[in-house]
């Protein structure tokens, strides 16, 4: 497989509204196009392709940047303000006590291994002479030091990506209220007009309305007569919009102007019951609209209903689970990646051994033959018993599935296909230190792709 | 037609019309069916005032007073020694003591029905005076203010769920029904709706006449049958095996799971109110409760989690596990509310809907 990477550097500055820029990304599927919107940019950045997450910003090397938005948690605040780094090199010793019930001031675990802020999340430097671009900024650090900023936030590498195109340091996707104060890619916007609205799943970027109803198309050019209308509502134009990259109109009736994506008309479901829904794509030949569909899961992974919607489920229909994790620090630090520390998980899935961790919560292996289909879904080796990656040839190594450079995992207590009796597993339900389904469809809870 | 005539055929058809609203409000029987959505259900705890009664040594401590009790040099020590090593008593239970005394319901009163068809000494009595009552969840969870009303954080935030979550919307559809005050055998199916509730204008209260879709897709394993008699506007059902309650709160799809799940409800037109009862299994139920509230909620209303599985475990009461023989099920009783809903089956002809007895 082979990942179209550089897009485009340098300070072009053009109107949006000509400035539409092509980013094609050669995944496992067909070429698929996204447009933003180009904003002026400084020397030594450019916009690169991902393929969870759509156009985002890198360096010059291409490694992806991300900010660290400030979050409210139960006990304060974490993150950055508005242009306040607050990210440094020393190492955290105790915890913050953002998360009741818990209090602040006990000692962190491997303080021996553990590293600072700015080991995991290197500052993106500027030189003495650079100048603000646009919403590219300077930022001063306390020791005097100068970042880059975009939209005030400092920004920042991921040292988990090795790759252009890579998003293992954190995702867009919804995080909720209690959950750690996670660093997401930081992005232009995205080329959709006003009105509309995209929100990051697990299928893909789902273009919605403004408002968050989820936007149609249909397979076929229908002629929408008064039937379908009845069900279906035209997303119409105003007057004065314009055609845009693959955004144009159609006109039904004379003088009215309905919005088109890729050629299809836009509509939205009268019957959808919440944000975000998924309802009007059980409708013959309708479906909702994706900007960038989701990389394609490995192949023998299958889409299993429950009694709340889809999930991801491997071959066996067992449901496909992810870990996720943050510590109680100042800093926020991940801890779900395999070379992070492995004590909350261990604690979570097997109370602390790793043998019972592996009896609840296995490992979805990979058969020997099968290989990844792209860069989110990859086979890798991990030790069980330590929960790191390993080289292939080591005696421990198991080949396991990865989503985002994360092992997932099925659940022993799911007897059968359709059962998430795991899910929401851990602290806060699932969202600092436990375990939450692969959700593909959400009919009931309201926006958790 | 003159204009008189016009006139005589207006007002003879408004009359004939009032006419038909009148009856179908007045009579929400359609064919013989009624149906109810569920907009309470609480946990039955048999209160006095103080809890002096059922509760003489007070109420139990919560997570973050345990934590206190067990740390209190907490930040002289690490992570994995004390919060992790907490929840992993949470996520990992055993019945093993856990350190703390654990008040349990001393008082003799219980709401609940008699679901084992026997008097004995652990049994509790209903404040009418039948005998026989068993709630060993009442037992174990009576003196944990988080469970207790109007304010305890289960009582608030779970029933909160039943309300908001289209996930919970479960309905029971009686068929059959001659007399809604009396009858000797109706059917009853246990569904789950696809709607939201219709309420006033507050958005708080639910009223009767809403329109639910039944969720053949994905609640499909949730339909269950039984039948029932209705006695002076009492509706008595037989057991239902294994009924299946979706019970999510906060985003996380949820169930409980009943054995020999029963229901009496006082029954009108407009609703159904009364107890749900039946064996609940202890796993399903403790999994439910960390799942749905993070240690933060619990703490909220002084549940410890670690100290109720116990309490769980010793206060089973049906269901022994083959190999063991450690029951596997805890009798319980629910209260519930109903309100009356037009049930729109997809496996039915629309025209049995628009039919009136």
């Amino acid at each position: 497989m082979r990942f179209w990477s550089d897009v485009r550097s340098g300070p072009r500055v053009r109107g949006w509204l000509k400035g539409l820029l092509w980013v094609l990304v050669v995944a496992a599927g067909p070429v698929v196009a996204v447009d933003y919107r180009e904003e002026p940019m400084p020397p030594g950045f450019r916009v690169q392709m991902t393929e969870l997450e759509g156009p985002v910003f890198a360096d010059a090397l291409g490694r992806t940047l991300y900010t660290w938005p400030q979050h409210k948690h139960r006990n304060g605040y974490s993150g950055e303000a508005a242009g306040t780094p607050a990210c440094y090199d020393e190492v955290r010793t105790t915890t913050a006590g953002l998360m009741s019930p818990y209090p602040a001031g006990i000692e962190l675990p491997e303080l021996e291994t553990r590293p600072s802020c700015t080991d995991l999340w290197p500052p993106v430097l500027a030189d003495s002479t650079t100048e603000d671009v646009g919403k590219w900024t300077i930022v001063e650090r306390r020791d005097g030091t100068r970042q880059w900023a975009y939209d005030e936030q400092p920004l920042y590498t991921s040292v988990r990506d090795k790759l252009p195109g890579d998003t293992i340091g954190g995702s867009l996707r919804r995080f909720g209220g209690d959950s750690p104060a996670v660093r997401v890619p930081a992005t232009p916007p995205l080329a959709v007009p006003p009105g509309f609205a995209v929100k990051r799943t697990t299928l893909g970027l789902m273009l919605t309305t403004h408002k968050n109803d989820a936007v149609y198309a249909h397979a076929k050019d229908v002629d929408c007569d008064s039937a379908c209308l009845a069900d279906w509502r035209p997303l119409l134009a105003p007057r004065l919009a314009r055609a845009q990259g693959q955004w144009g109109f159609t006109a039904p009736k004379p003088g009215i102007r309905q919005w088109t994506y890729d050629g299809k008309p836009l509509y939205a479901y009268r019957h959808d019951q919440e944000s975000w829904a998924q309802q009007g794509s059980d409708e013959a030949g309708w479906a909702n609209v994706y900007l960038l569909p989701a990389p394609a899961f490995p192949e023998r992974f299958r889409v299993q209903a429950t009694i709340a919607g889809e999930v991801l489920a491997d071959a066996n229909g067992r449901t496909i689970y992810l870990y996720r994790c943050g510590d109680d620090s100042a800093d926020q630090l991940a801890c779900d990646h395999p070379d992070d520390t492995q004590v909350y998980r261990m604690a979570m899935c097997g109370g602390g051994e790793p043998g019972r961790c592996r009896e609840h919560w296995p490992y979805v292996e990979a058969g020997p033959d099968e290989v990844s289909p792209n860069r989110s879904w990859r086979v890798a080796t991990v030790d069980p018993m330590s929960g790191r990656f390993v080289p292939n040839d080591s005696p421990e190594a198991v080949r396991v599935w990865t989503f985002r450079d994360r092992p997932v995992v099925t659940y022993a207590l799911d007897r059968q296909p359709g059962d998430v009796f795991g899910d929401g597993t851990g602290e806060w339900r699932g969202q600092r230190n436990g375990l939450k389904a692969f959700w593909l469809r959400d009919d009931f809870m309201r926006g958790v792709l | 037609m003159d204009l008189k005539k016009i006139a005589q055929i207006i007002v003879l058809t408004g009359y004939l019309t009032s006419l038909d609203v009148e009856a179908a409000v007045g009579t929400p029987l359609r064919n013989g069916r009624i149906g109810f959505v569920m907009t309470d259900l609480f946990w039955a705890v048999y209160q006095t005032k103080d809890g002096r009664e059922e509760c003489p040594d007070g109420f139990n401590d919560g997570p973050r007073e345990q934590f206190a009790a067990k740390f209190p040099d907490a930040t002289e020590r690490t992570v994995v020694e004390t919060q992790l090593a907490q929840e992993v008593k949470t996520w990992h239970p055993t019945p093993e003591p856990d350190g703390f005394p654990f008040k349990v319901v001393e008082g003799s009163l219980s709401w609940g029905l008699n679901l084992d068809g026997s008097v004995d000494e652990n049994d509790f009595v209903h404040p009418d005076g039948t005998p026989g009552i068993d709630n060993e969840v009442y037992r174990g969870v009576g003196c944990i203010i988080g469970f207790r009303g109007p304010d305890g954080v289960e009582f608030i935030f779970q029933n909160k769920g039943i309300l908001d979550e289209r996930f919970n919307r479960m309905m029971i559809e009686l068929s059959g029904v001659d007399d809604l005050r009396n009858d000797d055998q109706v059917q009853v199916t246990f569904y789950r709706g696809l709607d939201r509730l219709l309420t006033d204008a507050t958005g708080l209260e639910v009223m009767p006449g809403g329109t639910q879709r039944v969720d053949r897709r994905w609640g499909a394993s949730l339909i269950r049958e039984t039948t029932g008699s209705i006695r002076n506007g009492v509706l008595t059902t037989e057991p239902v095996a294994d009924l299946i309650m979706p019970w999510q709160n906060l985003s996380v799809p949820s169930i409980h799971q009943f054995r020999d799940a029963r229901l009496v409800l006082s029954v009108t037109g407009d609703g159904a109110e009364g107890l749900l009862a039946g064996y609940a299994d202890v796993d399903t139920y403790y999994y439910q409760l960390i799942r749905n509230d993070s240690t933060h909620h619990l703490s909220n209303g002084q549940i410890s989690s670690i100290s109720l599985y116990r309490a769980l475990r010793r206060f089973a009461d049906a269901y022994p596990d083959p190999e063991t023989g450690a029951n596997t099920a805890i009798s319980t009783a629910l209260d519930v509310k109903f309100a009356q809903v037009f049930i729109v089956d997809p496996d039915r002809p629309v025209a049995e809907l628009a039919q009136r007895r």
